[in-house]
Parts: structure tokens; C-alpha cells; sequence
């Protein structure tokens, strides 16, 4: 049997980050990825943040990947303006939080995760393979079993021969297996999750520019609640990538089992905004309709000639709306001039419509469609993120920051990946692996982490950089229990006062009404209907059906399905019916069956069925994520 | 223990993936507006010295007869096994051959080649012509043992053999796999079923060293290249190209249709009517198969 120090679960951010510190402290460790590729399976909002606490460390990207990490890493645009808008069918009330956005913080970058997964797994996979590991992809981790008597730990995978270890790290993501295999903790429920539904719209990177009024680097995002949650708690976001916008709907995971609802509508809902709208309009080819009276073949060359011309003028086009990669292919002498780019492009365009009758429109288009579950850190994180010689980093844990509008999850995961592998580096120095050595060293560093204590406590700092933020708000638009509150807030004094009263009741009891129907629906909606800008779109965007997102998709099919029904006519599972994503789930007398070839593997039906991780390359492989 | 040391044979062919395509008026295959790319049997020969790679550190060459642009299958060859070396035999004599004559090129070429030749791996064919018996012309011209639809092996460095298993197809009777032992060198046909298995971690983790190794080669992959025109390579002029070729392909005619003799009606899936139809038939179909 093959012996390694560590073996980490799970390639994604924090596993490798954990991977990097190892390799980087001298440590062999081996990342077993289930994807083909490390970076298929991640999906995020998303931002990635470094952040500059105040009390306390936090091991950001430039930590471990070095201080050129923002020059090197393919990140998308540096978020340098960040709204919150409140939405009553086309009016709009816009609220400026960057104060928020930059709160503690040293920068924030949006990001697609599969680029940003498969940079980092390069630099880790390097560090690495000199300490004799590496990552090893397209493994599916089945079981760990321990022998005590021989004091070793044992990974059985569903490709590889089984193999032996010191300790371990489950970096497995929300739905982590290795906490059931474990027993560390049981499966999150439905009150402690959120649940993400993302579409990546495409959009050429001078368009962006001008449509956002924003400098080639620079980026934004903004947030959405009122009429657009369709009265569910949560909100939307838009973020603006390098040549893409990622658009999604949050929501509470509970919220959404009270009253089910597709979670495609709830992403069309936010795409039918006209602000939104407006921000991802684009120019369009329609092909025009092949003479069906055609021979065969004579409709088959034609269909391929479309194909081939609109992938041309893509191509084209995206270099041309790109000052940064028209620049490029001028200077490798792809082309020789940008006027050279432009009258190639009319060229394509006219043959376009005057050889084959395509047509352009106003619209907008769609590339990925993705979900994703998402822990909040106030409600699951782990107590003791631990069993035996097994740690627990990122969402696997249950560790997410979401205070109001501040949602971090990248940046925790990393840093947890960091604090495990320095706690099983210095297990590793001295060969102890006790719970009492490894396991509660590795607590009590997590403890220490600004990012804990951001789940643990308000943070009345914080809490008064967003009531500024609302300070335009009309304060009759709230309850009167509200507004009490929010006048008090106001008052420096009174506010410490509070926020460390809460902390001591605890925090968590003051969710519900932080959290609520009032905060997510009824308030930004009155707002915007008061006093809300009008905006009014200037087409219809053609939204996809559901069927058409999931075609677009790119699934290596497993004949077996990974999930299994455990209980056919129970509650839950026929709510499933509506809230799966992809709509794996159908209802027949009574009786939920599955067919999990769209299944995108978000674990929105983990929590009452046997659910596993498809086998190695199998299932979803996003292209952004 | 000496390395391994191993040859491909690759092939050119036009790429017939949707949008890279291109036909004339007449449906033949356009062949100045089709991208050409490595055939995708002679990638899968590829996969398969790769694995030869992986497990027992081979030294690997690619090579290939072609026309000067041929060299990107050889950058694909090169970015799928990570060779070492890339040949590539251009010259205006080796046009028209025939595949006994290609065979005589490759020959020589993979006997320039530097060291033993222990295994040579080819595709099972082409994807734009018949021509499957090049790899075995080729083995019979190196005097190498061959061994065809090879869908798995492994090499024993001690003993220098090789143990291949084969997929053996017959009409009327059930798919046999036969597992041949041989004594190097053997030339091997690769199936397309051809399946690598890599079951330790330390052999993944050498094939992610290796493939990241053949992604930065491959993408300076004149590094490794050599083209060799006909005195370059010192092969007999009269037994290459067309003068060495005993056949010649003199005319292609379509295969004519045949007659349909079932009766087909055309359904437009967005006709949401049309739809309706087609679920009555199939209802009436699924009725009808029930055994009452």
C-alpha cells in the first residue's frame, strides 16, 4: 500500500489553499479532485476578498500564493463600487454600500471560479510535486477507515487502490461526505442554507465598459431585494466579470420550503428587471429559417456554414470589443491593425445576413447556468471542526461569513485551509495525531480567526457603516418596532450598548427579525415604489427555459445515479419537485422519483436522501462556475 | 534496465467536427476550407504510448507523413503522450502514395530514429479513407512482431516482453479478448475501445506531471520537430510516393441510395400539434405491445 503524509479532500479554493501551505512548509500532501479537472465543480457568486481586520490575522490569497497574486491570478474585475437596490416593478431605489464592500478590507475582486481553481491548483500542484504529492483529479473519495493498532488512517477511493495516511483534510464542500462518513457533524438543514442559483451572461468587454460607466479594471456589483424576491427572503446579484456578468438569486433555503418555487423563476424574475435588463443587452444573431424543400444534405450545409459564420463572427467580435486583447493579437501579428479587425468583422456580418439571412436583435445571452448551496456560518458553522485525525476547512465546516449585505465564503475557506495545514505541519514535526494535539490545536486557531468571531458577534463598526448607508431611507416606511430600532442605532452610544447586549443574549436570536419577510420583500419594495427611479427597458429579453439552460450545460453522464430517494411520498421530497434546479425530481401517484442526468450537484436535495458525489469525472463540469 | 523506448505513427485528416467542416456544391468534402487536425484513431495511438509514459518513464517519438502544415497533429500527438521527439517526412515525391508506400517512409524514418525501437503504436484507421493497413504494412517492413485492436497492455522490463489484450470481433459469435505475450520489439494497432488504467496514486500523479510537461512542450513544439525531405530521410526514391505505389484510387463514386422501403412521416418538434401526434402514435404503439 502506498503511504503519503496528508491527503486533502476536495480541490476546491480552500483545499488548495491548505495544499499550497503544506507544500510551502515542506509537507508531502496528495488533493484528491472528483472534477476532471480541479475547478469544474466550484461555482461562486462571486467576489473574492483579502481582507485587513482590525483585531486579529486572516490569511488572505496574497499570503499564500505571493503579493504578486493580484498581477498573476486571473481574476476579473476589482470591485470598486457596490449597491444595494431596492426593486417595485420598473421603479428602483439605489443605495450606495461600497463603505461597506471596503469595510476591513484590502481589495475585492470578482471571480469565475474555474479559471480562478485551476490557477491556484497550478501554483499549489507545483509547490507541491517537490515535496513528492500532488493532485490527483477525476478521484471520487468512497470511505476512510482507521486502523488503530498499526496507527494508521486509510483513503478507499472509487478509482484508485487504497492507500495510507497520517491526517486528513475534508475540503468536500457544503455537502461534504467525508462529515457523514465521519459522523463529525450530521447533514445542514434546511434553516442553516441558503440556496444559489447563478447565470453567466455574455457580454464583450468594451460593452461592459460603456454600459457601467466603469475604467477597463474596474467592476461592480450590485444587490437587489423588493418585489424581485417574489415575497421570498432573500435578494439577487449582479456582478460584472472581465467579458461576462454573473446574475444570481439567494435565498433562504427554509424560506423557499415554506412556499416552493422553481429556482429558474426566481433567477428570471431578477432578468426581467429593467434595470437589470438594461445592464445585459446586447446585440444578438438570429438564424433565419433554412428552406425546409432543400435536399438533406443541401439543409445540412447550410446549417453547418451558419454555425461556422456566427462562431466567426464571435470570435471577431470579442477581440474587437476587447481593448486588451485587440492590443494582444496585433502585437503577435494576428492581425495587423484594429481597422483591419473592424472591416473584417462588417465583412462577416454582411455575409451574414446576405447569404444566409441572419438577422441581429436586441437581447441578451446566456453561457452557464448554476446552482449551489450555501452554509451560513452564523447557524452551521462546527463547533469542533474535527474527528480524530480528519479537518474540517470551508464550506465542509459549515463557515461562511453573510452579515446583511457582506457575504464571504472564498476568503474563509482559505483561510481555514492555511490554519489546518499549519496545525497538521507541526502534528507532522513531532508524529502526535491525537484530538487532544491535532484536533483542538486546529480548533482553537479557527477560534481565533477575525472571521469566527464575524459569525459569533455583531459587529458594531460594521453595523454603523450600514445604517449610514440607509441614511435616505423615510423612516415611516418601517414598522415602528423598526424604526425604534434603526433611531437608536443612530446613537453611537446606544449602539455599542446594544450590539454588545445582543452578543451577550446572543446573536443568533436576533436573526429572525434582521432576516425577515420585512427586511427582504415589504420594506425595499415600499421604498422603491416611493421613491424609486423609473426605468424602463428598451426590449424583451428572450429568457431561456429550463430545458435549454441544462442543454447548454456539459455533463460527463454516469449510468448510475449518485443520489439515491430514500423516502418516495415524504414532504420534503415532493417540494423537491419545484426546488431542485435542474428538475431532476418528478411526482407519479404520490411517489417522488429521480432521474439524476441534470443533476448539477448543488445538494439541494442532500438533506433527505442518500447523497454521494458522483464517481471520478462524472456529473456537471461547469466551464466558468 | 534500459528505458523504453517507443514510436507513434499519426495522420493528418480533415477535422469533421460542426462549424470546421466544409462541403462543395456536389456534398464532397471541401478540402481548402476544412481544418484538418491529428485523426482521431491516431490520437488515440497516442493515449496509449502515453501510458507507456506514465507508468515506466518511455522515451517517446511521433511521426508522420505529410504535407509541411501537418505538423500541428504532430503538436497534438506531442500534447497528448508528451513526446520527446517529433518527425515529420515532407517532400513533393512522397505524393499519391499508397499505404505500402507510406509504410516504406515511416520505416525508414522510425529506423533513423535514435536507440532501439522497442514498441511502435498506430490507430486502427483513418477517418477520411481506408487506410487501417499502414501501421500493418509498416510492422512487416520493420520485421516487428504485430499485434492488432490492442485495448489494453502492460510491459514486463525484466523479461522485455509485452502482454497485450485484444478485442477480438466475429460475425455470429460474442466480442473475445485475447491476451498475447510477446517478445519486444512488437508493433501495436491501437482499438478505439483502448482504455489507460492508472490505478495508484503515484502513477497519477506522474501522469498530471507528465501531461503538464506535454502541454508546455507541445506548445513550443518546433523545439522538438525535424522535417525531413526524401535525401534528408535516404529512402529509395522508386519504392515511396506515387512511382512506389501499387495501387491507385482512379475514381470514387458515391454510394447510391438505397431504397427506403419503410414509410417515414416528418414531425417539426417546435409544432407543439405536431407534438400532440406524435404522443397519440406512440401511445397507440405502447398499447398495442401490452399483453392482455
Amino acid at each position: 500500500m502506498e503511504k503519503y503524509d496528508v491527503a486533502i479532500i476536495g480541490g476546491g479554493s480552500a483545499g488548495l489553499a491548505a495544499l499550497k501551505q503544506l507544500s510551502t512548509l515542506g509537507k508531502q500532501a496528495v488533493l484528491l479532485e472528483a472534477g476532471k479537472k480541479v475547478g469544474v465543480k466550484n461555482i461562486s457568486g462571486g467576489i473574492l476578498y483579502s481582507k485587513k481586520p482590525n483585531k486579529g490575522r486572516v490569511y488572505n490569497v496574497e499570503d499564500i500564493y505571493g503579493q504578486n497574486f493580484v498581477n498573476e491570478a486571473p481574476l476579473q474585475r476589482k470591485i470598486t463600487k457596490y449597491l444595494l437596490h431596492a426593486t417595485s416593478k420598473d421603479k428602483v431605489f439605489s443605495m450606495d454600500l461600497t463603505a461597506a464592500h471596503e469595510y476591513q478590507s484590502n481589495f475585492g475582486y470578482s471571480v469565475l471560479m474555474n479559471d480562478l481553481n485551476a490557477w491556484f491548483a497550478q501554483s499549489a500542484d507545483e509547490s507541491a510535486q517537490k515535496c513528492g504529492g500532488g493532485i490527483v483529479p477525476g478521484v471520487h473519495v468512497n470511505n476512510i477507515s482507521w486502523d488503530d493498532e498499526k496507527e494508521r488512517t486509510i483513503i478507499q477511493t472509487d478509482e484508485l487502490d487504497e492507500f495510507q495516511v497520517k491526517a486528513v483534510i475534508a475540503a468536500d464542500g457544503v455537502n461534504s461526505e467525508v462529515a457523514q462518513i465521519t459522523r463529525a457533524r450530521p447533514k445542514f438543514s434546511a434553516v442553516q442554507l441558503y440556496q444559489g442559483v447563478k447565470a453567466i451572461v455574455k457580454l464583450p468587454e468594451d460593452i461592459i465598459n460603456e454600459t457601467f460607466a466603469i475604467g477597463a479594471d474596474d467592476g461592480e456589483a450590485h444587490l437587489f431585494a423588493g418585489d424581485i424576491t417574489l415575497n421570498h427572503l432573500g435578494g439577487g446579484f449582479l456582478y460584472t466579470n472581465r467579458d461576462t456578468l454573473s446574475v444570481g438569486a439567494v435565498y433562504h433555503f427554509d424560506s423557499l420550503l415554506d412556499s416552493p418555487i422553481e429556482p429558474n423563476t426566481l433567477l428570471d424574475a431578477l432578468l426581467k428587471n429593467p434595470m437589470i435588463t438594461e445592464l445585459i443587452k446586447d446585440e444578438v444573431p438570429v438564424r433565419g429559417k433554412i428552406d425546409k424543400t432543400l435536399e438533406k444534405e443541401k439543409q445540412m450545409q447550410i446549417r453547418f456554414a451558419v454555425t461556422k459564420l456566427i462562431k466567426t463572427w464571435y470570435e471577431i467580435r470579442d477581440v474587437y470589443l476587447s481593448s486588451s486583447r485587440r492590443k494582444e493579437l496585433i502585437k503577435t501579428g494576428k492581425f495587423n491593425s484594429e481597422d483591419e479587425i473592424k472591416s473584417k468583422l462588417s465583412e462577416t456580418r454582411e455575409k451574414m445576413s446576405s447569404q444566409y439571412g441572419i438577422q441581429f436583435k436586441t437581447d441578451y445571452v446566456e453561457d452557464e447556468y448554476g446552482a449551489k448551496l450555501i452554509p451560513d456560518g452564523k447557524r452551521c458553522r462546527m463547533k469542533k471542526p474535527y474527528h480524530k485525525n480528519v479537518l474540517f476547512v470551508g464550506d465542509a465546516a459549515g463557515r461562511g461569513v453573510f452579515v446583511g449585505p457582506r457575504i464571504e465564503g472564498l476568503n474563509v475557506g482559505i483561510d481555514d485551509g492555511v490554519r489546518a495545514a499549519n496545525a497538521i505541519a507541526r502534528a507532522l514535526e513531532k508524529n502526535n495525531f491525537s484530538q487532544g494535539y491535532l484536533g483542538e490545536y486546529y480548533t482553537k486557531s479557527i477560534e481565533e480567526s477575525p472571521y469566527t468571531k464575524d459569525m459569533k458577534e455583531i459587529d458594531k463598526e460594521y453595523l454603523k457603516i450600514f445604517i449610514d448607508a440607509t441614511k435616505d431611507v423615510p423612516k415611516d416606511i418601517l414598522s415602528a418596532k423598526h424604526s425604534l430600532v434603526l433611531k437608536l442605532m443612530s446613537s453611537g452610544a446606544i449602539r455599542s450598548m446594544a450590539a454588545k447586549f445582543v452578543n451577550v443574549l446572543g446573536y443568533e436570536r436576533l436573526l429572525p427579525v434582521i432576516e425577515s419577510e420585512e427586511s427582504y420583500v415589504k420594506v425595499p419594495t415600499e421604498l422603491a415604489e416611493r421613491s424609486g427611479k423609473t426605468i424602463s427597458s428598451s426590449y424583451t429579453p428572450s429568457i431561456p427555459l429550463l430545458a435549454d439552460r441544462i442543454a447548454k450545460l456539459n455533463y460527463n453522464d454516469d449510468k448510475v445515479s449518485h443520489i439515491k430517494v430514500l423516502n418516495p411520498n415524504n414532504d420534503f421530497m415532493k417540494k423537491l419537485v419545484m426546488l431542485c434546479p435542474t428538475k431532476c425530481y418528478s411526482e407519479e401517484n404520490g411517489q417522488v422519483t429521480i432521474q439524476h442526468e441534470g443533476c448539477i450537484e448543488c445538494g439541494t436535495c442532500s438533506e433527505q436522501t442518500d447523497w454521494k458525489h458522483p464517481r471520478g469525472e462524472k456529473g456537471i463540469n461547469y466551464r466558468y462556475g | 534496465m534500459e528505458p523504453l523506448n517507443l514510436a507513434v505513427i499519426v495522420k493528418l485528416e480533415p477535422d469533421f467536427s460542426e462549424g470546421n467542416v466544409s462541403y462543395k456544391p456536389d456534398g464532397t468534402l471541401n478540402r481548402n476550407e476544412t481544418k484538418s487536425t491529428l485523426g482521431p484513431h491516431s490520437g488515440i495511438a497516442a493515449k496509449a504510448a502515453f501510458y507507456a509514459k506514465v507508468k515506466y518513464g518511455a522515451k517517446i517519438s511521433v511521426c508522420s507523413m505529410g504535407p509541411p502544415w501537418a505538423d500541428i497533429a504532430l503538436q497534438q500527438a506531442q500534447q497528448t503522450c508528451d513526446a520527446d521527439v517529433l518527425h515529420l517526412y515532407s517532400d513533393r515525391i512522397f505524393a499519391g502514395a499508397d499505404t505500402l508506400a507510406t509504410a516504406e517512409t515511416l520505416k525508414t524514418g522510425i529506423e533513423k530514429m535514435q536507440g532501439k525501437m522497442d514498441i511502435v503504436f498506430s490507430g486502427h484507421r483513418a477517418s477520411d479513407g481506408e487506410t487501417g493497413q499502414t501501421g500493418p504494412q509498416t510492422a512487416w517492413k520493420l520485421g516487428f512482431t504485430f499485434i492488432g485492436n490492442v485495448i489494453s497492455y502492460d510491459v514486463n522490463l525484466e523479461k522485455r516482453t509485452v502482454v497485450a489484450k485484444c478485442l477480438l470481433t466475429l460475425n455470429g459469435v460474442p466480442n473475445v479478448i485475447e491476451e498475447i505475450e510477446a517478445p519486444l520489439p512488437v508493433f501495436l494497432t491501437i482499438d478505439p475501445s483502448y482504455k489507460s488504467n492508472f490505478t495508484t496514486v503515484s502513477q497519477r500523479i506522474a501522469f498530471e506531471k507528465y501531461q503538464k510537461e506535454a502541454y508546455e512542450r507541445a506548445r513550443n513544439f518546433k523545439q522538438s520537430l525535424k522535417v525531413f525531405n526524401i535525401d534528408e530521410l535516404g529512402v529509395d526514391k522508386t519504392l515511396v510516393g506515387l512511382a512506389g505505389s501499387p495501387t491507385i484510387v482512379y475514381q470514387v463514386e458515391r454510394i447510391p441510395k438505397g431504397k427506403a422501403t419503410r414509410q417515414a412521416e416528418v414531425f417539426d418538434g417546435s409544432n407543439s400539434e405536431h407534438i400532440r401526434k406524435v404522443v397519440a402514435k406512440m401511445r397507440e404503439a405502447l398499447s398495442a405491445m401490452v399483453i392482455k
